[in-house]
């Protein structure tokens, strides 16, 4: 039995003779906020979707909330949020009659957590869900999916519509969702300023496989690209080396010593290490 | 206060080593005095949008090496004591220094030389 909040155990998954998951192991706990960074197709919402049991493993196994996923009673549900990528359901309710029946599946409900979104977002209760914007759509998911406080938030691209206030206002929300309720949070984005800025830990996927998962800060104080003459053999074996080309290489386990035969030694943003680690 | 700090997420610094380096500078510069009141960590975290962990930690260090204060149910406070400040001046100059030697002698300036222009430029 784990006290996790969500576990994948050597998970294993492929799509039509593609492994579009291989080897994962991650354990999210309480507390920890998750950034899931990837480019398209690198496997994150099937990451994401096996958690909640909305796709189904080949081999290993998942645990949220300690239970498989695809067998997940109304108890563990109701402590289970989730924004998927294309916000849907509710069509033909308005706003206030949607956010009446989805909140009546729920024990606990913040009204004043929704009271103040609506008024952020500029939702008016009267409106039509289909005749809303994206990312008008996309608030009233994201309202839908924390105002019930759950102890694990499951978010795919939650704010890719929303403008720099909206995400702000998201972000710190979700700091006292992660802190006060103890709760844990694991979201995909593009947005890698964002994970700089909220995230206690940052998971990157590529072609299906979690290459990197770190705290954040450990992160930035040990990875650094290192520059150097391409006719010159430089030794790096003390350190895990990420990527190399012919004149540069991308260390972790860096601890401010001197690295003979460096040009230039750099740190990097989350970004500038994304785009290092696809070259 | 607050104002005086600039917070750079995407910066290869974490982002708890940004707050701590640039809030022991206030103290040394005089720019907060000993005994001044600081903004919880709630409020610092709202104020720059980063998550509060990364303050809390911040101020941790600042407390654990003596320059900010904690009291029971006061807001933590500017050290009346401060450690070195004069050393801690100079050590906060280490890393410009690193930078600038590194970048001296990738440009083959010797340290005479550096030390040539580091006169005339701050003379200016």
């Amino acid at each position: 039995m784990t006290t996790a909040l969500l576990e994948y155990k050597n998970v294993h998954k492929i799509f039509n003779q593609n492994m579009v998951l291989k080897s994962i192991n991650l354990i999210i706990e309480p507390g920890m906020v998750v950034g899931l960074l990837g480019k398209n197709g690198a496997g994150k919402t099937t990451l994401l979707r096996s958690a909640l049991g909305l796709i189904e493993i080949d081999t290993g196994e998942v645990f949220t909330l300690g239970a498989n996923p695809t067998q997940l009673n109304t108890e563990l549900k109701s402590q289970v949020g989730y924004v998927p990528q294309q916000a849907f359901g509710y069509e033909g309710f308005s706003i206030r009659e949607a956010l009446d029946l989805h909140s009546s599946f729920y024990c606990e409900w913040d009204n004043s957590l929704e009271q103040d979104w609506l008024k952020r977002f500029e939702l008016n209760p009267d409106d039509m869900v289909e005749n809303l914007s994206i990312g008008q759509r996309q608030a009233l998911a994201l309202i839908m999916a924390m105002a019930y406080r759950p102890k694990l938030l499951i978010l795919d691209e939650p704010v890719a519509s929303l403008d720099p206030i909206a995400r702000r206002e998201f972000m710190l929300d979700l700091f006292d969702l992660s802190l006060e309720s103890g709760s844990g949070v694991i979201f995909s984005t593009h947005i890698t300023s964002d994970i700089e800025r909220v995230a206690t830990h940052v998971a990157l996927v590529k072609d299906g496989e979690v290459k990197l998962f770190n705290e954040l800060d450990e992160l930035k104080s040990s990875i650094r690209k290192v520059n150097f003459n391409p006719t010159q053999t430089i030794n790096l074996s003390q350190f895990d080396i990420l990527h190399q080309t012919t004149n540069a290489a991308i260390i972790s386990g860096y601890q401010n010593e001197q690295i003979p035969d460096a040009l230039h030694i750099s740190s990097l943003s989350l970004e500038q290490l994304f785009v290092e680690l696809h070259a | 206060m607050l104002e005086f700090i600039n917070v750079n997420p995407s910066s290869g610094d974490p982002i708890y080593k940004q707050l701590h380096e640039q809030i022991v500078r206030l103290i040394v510069g005089g720019q907060i005095q000993a005994g001044e009141e600081l903004p919880s960590v709630r409020k610092i975290a709202e104020y720059f949008t980063v998550n509060p962990m990364t303050v809390s930690r911040a101020i941790g260090m600042l407390v654990d090496q003596g320059w900010l204060e904690r009291r029971r149910g006061q807001p933590t406070r500017v050290a009346e004591k401060q450690p070195q400040s004069m050393q801690q001046g100079h050590a906060l100059l280490h890393e410009g220094a690193d930078q600038l030697i590194q970048q001296a002698k990738q440009l083959g300036v010797s340290i005479d030389e550096l030390i040539e222009i580091l006169s005339n430029r701050w003379e200016q």
